[in-house]
This record gives structure tokens, sequence and C-alpha cells, in this order.
């Protein structure tokens, strides 16, 4: 031992040495390169001089200028520090040159600290339930403007909810703890998890053995199972969606309205909803749900009547029927409890009613929803839509409006013209004429078979307290308790992401809308708005400028206080196509586009 | 007295016994295969599986005969069933005046029963589609590699050995995923990984029975490498060829099974046991009758053509040539 360390010691010496010679030996080095580089130097300095000097001569002017002009903005800067409000914030103003761009918004202003401003292009009513939705959740604009507003933005969600991201194993789980500074009632349980299985009998096996508090869309085959069992408990969730068969307009042999229309009429929606959904569907006769304010203007969807179809797909040239396919996602969601039964039936019934036969084509989740949005499907497709807010813009705008995909190909200009219309009316007595209008244009023009209002619900075990179901999908686990210091919540699939600004899936926003808030939030398994990081958003009297109020001394996850300029930057990455920061998941931001009208800046359609 | 034999032509002549007469080749083909199925049929377990397969073929053929109903048609309407309604016999107490569903009723409100028997259709025609294909050309390769030997060999053993290094199921979903699903794309996915095996097992045996004297007596008579590769050769290197073919039918139809499970082979509404699991699998508990079945029927099928191969295995083994005839293991 003595003797190894004895030669380390000589090692470290013998390198001290060379260390110090090297070094001596580069200063002299340098020295003489110096005094060779002297003269060189001297020479260049001489020439250069001149032109220095004239160039300083020439800027002069200028910077005497600019410096009077900043001075008076110093000093009152420097007075505000001195009095020590209002400390270095500098309010963010984004305004659009003019509403010829189509989106609703006129300019994002921040007014001070805890006052933001929007000002819109038309009056807009649905303000308060849009503000509330999950994807404008505000985020840290510092958070936002660090991560290029993608990459770790994607997976780790910072924001000022009940619970905080921990960890997210891809594929297995994910993680979230308590908020210990959550400005509102703290969460029930100090861990919150998320799993996800797309077998609803596998989800039932998980909740029965007791390894997850709760688990979403039971299949319905099972509601009874559960109802019997005592150790569980099972909750209806209002039917407030809709599950349709889609077609893209573009695409022969949909182009023909005459088709689509036999289409309507050719497929028995009653028995569709009879035989596979669960008690507290019901057959859709609108597209939107009854329950929804205007919902079910107009008139009522077509009579099943395969006599007539058939004449009908004969005089649009289809005598013997065609070939197409059926494209679908096999997902379990609440509009659609048993996606392969019903396509099965559909695709049954079109043969028998219509000899239209279809091949049937199950397609990855993301991949179906990205080739519906881009109008890349050429036959039916069977989607639905749940709403996220009660208000018909939720439903007619995102599908049928201006801004909506290319998802049943061609847009309606008589419809989109009435819808926008109607969204900037700020009664609903005043839009009912409008939306009745809208309704039965829908029915004329048939871009999709509105066939079910589907019931679904969610189980959790009996020992669950404040166990409830919301009907927009947005259950808040914070307000749960387990008893046990975690909850864990099966569902479906996995997030997509967890920046939600960029997502439409349910799954993905029910895990964002447990860390992240809005300016304003729905109450718990409700729809009705309440106030969240806003204590109001107020309007003036014609619904142009909405002026909300951010609660005082709230804090993100990561630390930093919310302020107006981050609500300004959530905002305005997502209005502003040119922005650097728009980039997201996929850049769709579908949810901005179709409910705020349109992006600013965004590039010529390809069209 | 000269005319007296001439006119009777040989074959019209009463065989006088099987082993005396006829020419070479027809005592051969006698001796071999007659031994071969008696010892064959002298095994209880390829009995059982050859009487499996002849009511598994029967029931194919016969189809709209046995079926009930049409295997593609919800009886929504028709007939008063509930969905996903249990098995229903009437000779166990079935009330006879609901419909009788042997193996019930499955999702979509349309008779298992029917359904099974027609899958039988399916599955057969998939393994042995994909068998004849394989084999067909794993044999032409396998013959080709094993007699010309060298660089060819070489080549082509190569490349099916990288076919082989990748997982058998793994790259069947590849293909399929690439051609698109379907039942056609899916049987030519297992077939063309099923090529390998085929030509390894017809290599080997052509170059054992390359080196056996009577090819170099054909060889020496003057015959040409075509007539003895395909002529000498390839029927004498057939028996093992015969046992993995028959063998190789079970996997295909299994793995023909799994891709329709995964959604990538039969498209609904085929009734074809794979994707009838799959529909139905979340039912697994509450309606067992939709899982039990189809998988049963896969089970027996699959069972039929194992213990007929390897009864032909034992059958067909040489050491067992001169022996007592069955398989003593």
């Amino acid at each position: 031992m003595k003797k190894n360390r004895i030669l380390l010691l000589m090692g470290v010496l013998l390198v001290a040495a060379m260390i110090i010679s090297a070094c001596t030996a580069t200063s002299g080095d340098i020295q003489q390169a110096v005094e060779q580089v002297a003269p060189t130097l001297q020479a260049a300095a001489q020439e250069v001089a001149p032109t220095l000097q004239a160039a300083a001569q020439e800027v002069a002017p200028t910077l005497e200028a600019a410096v009077q002009e900043v001075a008076p903005t110093v000093a009152a800067a420097a007075t505000q520090v001195a009095g020590g409000s209002e400390s270095s914030f500098e309010p963010m103003v984004v305004a659009a040159p003019d509403c010829d761009y189509g989106g609703l918004f006129k300019e994002i202003a921040a007014i001070d600290e805890l006052t933001v401003q929007f000002s819109m292009c038309a009056p807009d009513p649905a303000f308060p339930s849009k503000a509330a939705f999950s994807p404008f959740a505000i985020l840290p604009s510092e958070y936002l403007e660090s991560t290029g507003g993608s990459g770790e933005l994607l997976e780790h969600p910072i924001g000022t909810g009940p619970y905080m991201f921990q960890n997210w194993s891809r594929g297995e789980e994910l993680v979230m703890v308590k908020n210990p500074n959550y400005w509102g009632d703290a969460a029930n349980a100090d861990t919150l998890v998320f799993r996800w299985q797309t077998e609803s009998a596998a989800r039932l096996l998980e909740l029965q053995s007791g390894t997850v508090d709760g688990i979403d869309n039971p299949a319905p085959d099972d509601f009874a199972t559960i109802a019997n069992d005592p150790n569980l408990q099972i909750l209806d969730r209002a039917a407030l969606n809709v599950f349709y068969v889609g077609m893209n307009n573009k695409f022969a042999p949909f182009d023909n309205e005459k088709v689509r229309q036999a289409i309507a009429m050719g497929i028995d929606r009653q028995r569709i909803v009879d035989h596979f959904y669960p008690p507290g569907s019901e057959v859709a006769s609108h597209f939107t749900p009854c329950v929804i304010p205007n919902g079910c203007a107009g008139e009522e969807w077509y009579e099943f009547n395969p006599e007539a179809a058939r004449a009908l797909l004969a005089e649009a040239g289809f005598p013997d029927g065609f070939e197409t396919e059926i494209a679908y996602r096999d997902v379990v969601r609440g509009y659609l409890p048993d996606p392969n039964i019903v396509a099965q039936d559909i695709q049954a019934q079109l043969a028998e009613n219509l000899n239209i036969k279809a091949t049937i084509n199950v397609m990855e989740s993301g991949a179906f929803l990205e080739a519906s949005d881009a109008g890349r499907l050429t036959g039916l497709h069977l989607l639905g839509w749940g709403a996220d807010y009660p208000d018909m813009t939720n439903f007619l705008d995102y599908h049928f409006g201006a801004g909506a995909s290319d998802q049943f190909g061609a847009k309606f200009p008589d419809l989109t013209k009435i819808l926008s219309e109607a969204a900037s009316l700020s009664t609903d007595e005043a839009r009912a004429p409008l939306y009745e209008q809208a309704n039965n244009l829908i029915k004329q023009y048939v871009p999709m078979v509105p066939v079910a209002h589907g019931g679904s619900g969610a189980a959790y075990l009996a020992t669950v307290k404040n166990a409830h179901v919301s009907p927009l999908g947005n259950e808040m686990f914070a307000s749960m308790d387990s008893g046990k210091d975690s909850f864990v919540w099966m569902q479906n699939a996995e997030p997509i992401s967890l920046y939600c600004a960029d997502e439409t899936d349910g799954e993905s926003l029910r895990a964002c809308e447990q860390m992240t808030e809005s300016l304003l939030a729905y109450e718990i398994g409700g729809t009705a708005v309440k106030p969240s990081l806003a204590t109001a958003c107020t309007a003036n009297e014609d619904l142009t400028v909405w002026t909300c109020n951010l609660r005082e001394g709230i804090t993100f996850h990561d630390g930093s206080a919310l302020d107006a300029n981050d609500v300004v930057m959530s905002y305005v990455v997502q209005w502003d196509a040119a922005n650097p920061l728009h980039v997201g998941n996929t850049g769709a931001f579908s949810y901005f586009s179709a409910l705020w009208g349109g992006f600013l800046n965004a590039p010529p359609s390809e069209e | 007295m000269s005319t007296m034999p001439e006119p009777t032509p040989i074959a019209t002549l009463p065989p006088l016994d099987d082993a005396g007469a006829g020419d070479i080749s027809d005592y051969r083909a006698n001796s071999l295969w007659r031994l071969t199925m008696r010892r064959l049929f002298r095994q209880r377990s390829a009995v059982v599986g050859f009487i499996l397969l002849v009511i598994l073929v029967g029931s194919a053929i016969f189809a709209p005969i046995i079926a009930p109903y049409n295997p593609e048609q919800p009886l929504i309407g028709i007939e008063n069933v509930t969905k996903r309604q249990g098995p229903c016999i009437h000779l166990l107490g079935c009330p006879p005046d609901k419909p009788q569903h042997i193996m019930g009723v499955d999702g979509n409100f349309r008779d298992v029963f029917s359904r099974i028997i027609y899958g039988t259709r399916i599955s057969l025609s998939v393994g042995l589609l994909t068998v004849s294909f394989a084999v067909l050309v794993g044999t032409f390769l396998g013959a080709i590699s094993g007699y010309a030997g060298g660089l060819i060999d070489n080549i082509i053993m190569r490349v099916l050995d990288v076919v082989l290094a990748f997982p058998f199921l793994l790259l069947a979903i590849a293909i399929v995923s690439v051609l698109g699903p379907g039942l056609t794309n899916a049987m030519l996915a297992i077939a063309v990984i099923s090529i390998p095996t085929y030509a390894r097992v017809t290599r080997a045996s052509v170059l054992s029975v390359r080196e056996m004297d009577f090819i170099e007596a054909s060889r020496a008579l003057g015959a040409s490498s075509r007539q003895i590769l395909f002529g000498r050769i390839l029927p004498n290197a057939l028996p093992p060829l015969i046992v993995v073919a028959t063998l190789g039918i079970a996997t295909a139809i299994l793995d023909t099974a799994a891709l329709s499970f995964i959604g990538l082979g039969a498209q609904p509404p085929t009734p074809e046991w794979g994707s009838m699991l799959a529909i139905e699998r979340n039912q697994v508990f509450s309606a067992p009758h939709l899982v039990f079945f189809p998988g049963l029927a896969i089970m027996f099928t699959v069972l039929a053509f194992n213990l007929l191969g390897d009864g032909l295995r034992d059958a067909l083994d040489p050491r067992l040539v001169h022996g007592s005839g069955a398989a003593k293991e």
C-alpha cells in the first residue's frame, strides 16, 4: 500500500513538473509571437483609424436621438422599480392587422399584471364556455419559450392544477403528485396514477380486483354486473355526444347528394341503438343532442325507409349499389361502446338495404383521426363527438363551420355563413331561427348520418367518495377520495401528448385537466362555467371585448407566478401560425382553429 | 400357335401377384405407399387425427347443408334472439319454442354454429393453399440448391437464411402491413415465410439421396441432370417433406388465426375463427361461448394435422421400414 502511495505521489509530481515546463515554454512563445505581430498590427490600426472616425461621426446624431427617445421610458421604469409595484412587467400585446383573416380574435392584450383583454372581431357569447376548455389552458410563457413549443412541452406539462406532473412511462402509466401550493381545494390523494387498457373486460377485471379505483367506459353488457356488485358503483354519463357515419363529398360516389341521402335513409339507426347501445342512449334526431340549447331545432332526421333509399340510389345512378369501405378505429368511446359490432351491423345493413358492399378497415386511432381530419378517407367512416362545452358552436362549428377540417370534404357556403352568423348572436332565442336553418341544411346535405347519442358510464370502487362522471368527460380526480394515498384511474387509451392545445383526444384532455387550468372552468360533474384562474371574465355590451381578471398569488408548478403575459402567450402561440412556438405535436391546433375561427398568419391553403 | 400370346397386351393380364408383376416403378409405389398407409393406420393417434380431418373436410364441403343459418346474416328482426345469447339445444332442455342455436348467437346476432362450420372452409383452404404454395416454391429452390451445390446453393440458402432470421409472426405482420390487411395477403405472407423450411428439408434429403448408388447408375445410363433431379432424386426425397408439410398446415392455420386476431387477416364479416375470437374477446366472462367455440375449432383442426403429421413421420421413418410397422415410441 505504502509503495503504491509513493509511486502515486511521484507520478503526480512528474505530471505537475511537465505542466509547469509546458506553460513556461508557451508563455515564451507567445511573447515572441506578439513582438513579431506588433508592427503589422500598428500599421493596420493607422489604416483603419480615419474610417472609424468618420463612422462614429455619422452614427452620433442617431444615437443621441435614440437615447433621448428611450430616456423617459427608462426613467418611468426606474421610478416604478423604485416604487416597488409592477416590477418590470411589460404587458404583451398581439393584434391582428385587421379581421379579414377570418378568425374571431382581433387583439389579445395584457392590460396589467392581472388583467387580460380579448378584443373580438365579432360578438362572442360563447367566450366563457370556450375559455374554460382545457386546450386553452394557461402555461408559463417562459416554459413555452424554453421548450420551443414542442419536445419537452409534449411530455412534461407545467400548469397550475391540483396535481403536478411526476413521470410518464410511455405504454405503462402516468404519475402525478399533489400540488402543495394549489390555490384551491387541495387534492385528496397524494398521488394520482393514470393507466390505460383498451379491452373493457380487462378494465373491469382490474377494478374488480381492486388494483384501480375507477375505470372508464365499461362494456354495455357489463353495466348490470357492476350494478349488482356491492363492492363497485357505476355512474351513468349523460349522452352529451353523437356517433355518426361520415362521408367525404370529394370522393365519388359520395360527391352525389342523393347517394348521401340514400345512405341516410338506408341505415336503421333504431336497430343499432336498441341492440348495441347501453340504456340511456337515444337515436340521434339531429347532429346535436337535444339537451344543448337549440340542439334539436329544425326538422328531424330521415326516417328509415329502405325502399325510398334504394329508389334514390337508383336515381343517382347506382341501382345495383357500389363498393366502398367503412373505416374506423377500434377504440371505445362514450358515443361508440362497441365499435367492431356496430361497424359490422352497418356493413350488414348497407349490404341488405342498399346493396352497398363495404369492406371494413380498422385503423390505428391516431392515424385514423389524422386521415379523417385531412380528408383522406374515401369511403364511410365511423366517428363521434363528445361535447367539450354545451353549446351549438362546439358541435356544428367544429364540424361544419368555416374553420372545420376537411373531414367531410368541401364545405357548404350557406351553412358556414349561417353558423358564423349564429355564433355571433348573444342569446339562444336570437340564435334559434339560424340553428333551425343550419340543422335543416345539414339534413339536406348529409355530410354525415348522425346515428346515436350514446349513454356511457364510469365505474368506481364503492369506497370512493365524491365519485362522479362528467358529461364532458373531464372527471376531476383531485376531489375524489379513495381513502388511500394514491388514486388509480384506468381509461381506454394512453394520452397522445400532454400539450393539450394540440390534442383533440378526450383521453389526452382528461390527463391534462388534472395538471393544467384554463381561465375559467366547468363545474365538477356538470357543464356550468365557474371561475378558475380568472376570478371573472366580463364582456362589454356588444360582447366584442372580454376582460378577464386573474386571481392573485397563483404560482405554476415550477414556482413562477401567473401573470397576464402567460395568458397572452398561451393563446398567441396557438393563434399566430407564424409564431415560432406554434409547433405542438402535429401543429394542427384543431380546437383553436375550429372554436376561434382560424389562425392569424395562416399559410395559404394548398387548394 | 405363334399367334396365341402376341395380341394379349401385358396390361390386361390379370395380376398374378402384386409383388411379382408389373413394371419396376409400379412395384416401388405399391410397396412404399401401401406400407406407409398400413403403418399409419396402425397408430391410434394417427387414426384419430385422420377421423378428425375427415369430419373437418366433410363439414367444409357440405357447409351449406350442415349450417342452419347464413353465417353472415344478422338475425335481428328475423328471429327472436338476444344479443350474445348462450347455446340453446332442444335435446338438452332448451324450450322448443325458442330457436335452436347449438353454439349460441354472437354480438351481431349471427348463429355461431353456422359461422364455425363455414370457418372450416376458410381454415382448411388457408392451410392447404399456403402450404402447397410454400412446398412448391420451397421444394424447387431446395432441390436446385441441393443438387447444384456450390455458388448457387450458397446464394439460395443464404437468402433463405435471412428470411429465417426474422421471427416468424413478426415478418408475417410486416408483409401484411405492406400489402394491406386481408385474407389473401395473410396467406401470401405465411406462405412466403414458410418457404425456407421446405427448401431446407428438401435440400437436406436431396443431398443424401444424390449420393446413392441408383443415382450413380442413372447417371451412368446417360440420364440428364433434369431427369435425375426431378425423376429420380425428388421422388425419393419426398417422405420427410410430406411430414413437414402436414405439420406445416397446422402451423399455417394457427398463424392465419393469429393474424386475423390482430386484425390483419380475414376481415369481417368473414367467419374466420381468429377474427371471431378477436371481435368477441371482451366477452370472455359475460358470453364465454363466443370465444370458447372458435378456440375449440382452431384447437381440433390443429390437433388433427399434428396427429396425422406425427403418424406420418413414424410411418415414413426409414428405421422402421423393416420392423413390425407400428411406431413404438
